[in-house]
């Protein structure tokens, strides 16, 4: 039922961005109306800046009309604009904020589930995220928040692998730090 | 940041991946697309192109305009009337080679079109933040149509000073600009309420 479900997602997807590549700004629209919360989203966890993310968010969907027609409409729409939000939203960063990027550690961590031992409140627990260093709150959104793959999202950050797992351990450990709670 | 903030999580998959803007995006980014559409239309050479994209930027600049008198609920000018025109006040009939050099003498460097801007920029945080938020909304996007459209125009107008039609065009932003300022500054008058 899932499956069905998610296949047809993909169809209505494609066919409306079939019909935005020929040009119809209304279905590039119902796309955006679909996907812009979860760009935002993504933008504004990567920036901390609301003005930045809507800037973010806006150059998404611009890269995203002018390169629709190599988008692969068997593919995730979804994952396709976080990789374009994941690059805007660095270049955007790098530009507001020129930082020195944190050396991660050298440690490999093996990860859970991101579990808490005790309940944590979502405004203490999105701060908690927002203050972390930037290569290691990165690496946490898209892993653990947003669900990509080790491996994808080493490749949307432009890091390797292991310099994205370093980053998540490092992160585990500032967050049960500033959380003061185990985390699993 | 919205949603749910006052309950508990037990992961961090439990936070919501969605988080709506602020505001709608959609009106700056349509604006943007629309461009995108003039400059790679087919059979249209890259000028043409792009003098369509200007036409219609300064076209959603006066809709945008008229939009900020609709939000806040005012009377506005109708389409086919004349615009009240700071450019009949400050510059004679010319012709439109003259009109080049005219157009930033107009309403760029008049001193008192460039003071009443700046007056009514310099309150006009203020009377947004005292709008209901829905229309707050919609007239900062109309505002910001009416921008980019003013960005574009003295763009190409610096690439191609003489072209009477785009300096027509700036003209008419410009005045669109500061009929939506004057808009949203006498919505906002004591006693003239929203």
């Amino acid at each position: 039922m899932q499956a069905q479900s998610q296949e047809n997602r993909v169809e209505w997807e494609g066919a409306l961005v079939q019909r935005a590549v020929a040009g119809d700004s209304r279905a590039f629209e119902r796309l955006y109306r679909e996907h812009s919360g979860r760009v935002y989203g993504l933008c504004l966890r990567m920036t901390r800046d609301p003005q930045l993310a809507e800037d973010c968010t806006q150059d998404t969907f611009i890269n995203a009309w002018k390169a629709l027609k190599q988008f692969e409409t068997r593919s995730s729409l979804g994952t396709w604009l976080h990789r374009i939000a994941v690059n805007v939203s660095l270049g955007k960063r790098r530009k507001a904020t020129p930082v020195l990027e944190a050396q991660p550690e050298d440690e490999d961590g093996t990860l859970g589930g991101w579990t808490f031992e005790t309940p944590v409140e979502v405004r203490e627990l999105e701060s908690a995220i927002g203050d972390l260093p930037e290569g290691a709150r990165d690496a946490l959104v898209l892993h653990a928040l947003y669900g990509y793959s080790h491996g994808e999202a080493a490749q949307m950050l432009g890091i390797a692998e292991g310099t994205c797992k370093a980053q998540l351990h490092r992160a585990r450990k500032l967050l049960r730090e500033r959380l003061n709670l185990e985390v699993n | 940041m919205t949603g749910p903030k006052e309950h508990r999580v037990k992961s961090l998959a439990e936070l919501p991946e969605a988080i709506e803007p602020p505001r709608d995006l959609w009106p700056g980014i349509e604006a943007r697309l629309k461009a995108q559409v003039a400059v790679s239309g087919t059979g249209a050479s890259p000028a043409r192109a792009r003098l369509g994209q200007l036409r219609w930027l300064a076209a959603a600049a006066m809709v945008a305009s008229v939009a900020v008198g609709v939000w806040i609920g005012r009377d506005v000018v109708p389409l086919s009337a004349p615009v009240p025109n700071l450019a009949q006040a400050t510059a004679p009939q010319v012709t439109p080679a003259q009109q080049a050099a005219a157009v930033d003498a107009a309403f760029v460097s008049d001193p008192r079109y460039a003071r009443q801007r700046a007056e009514l920029l310099q309150s006009l945080q203020a009377r947004l933040d005292a709008m209901p938020q829905p229309a707050r909304a919609k007239v900062t996007a109309s505002l910001a149509a009416i921008e980019t459209a003013k960005k574009d125009l003295e763009s190409a107008l610096g690439k191609d000073p003489s072209n009477a039609l785009l300096q027509e065009l700036l003209i008419n932003t410009y005045q669109d600009e500061m009929r939506a300022l004057t808009d949203v500054h006498e919505a906002s008058d004591p006693g003239r309420g929203i």
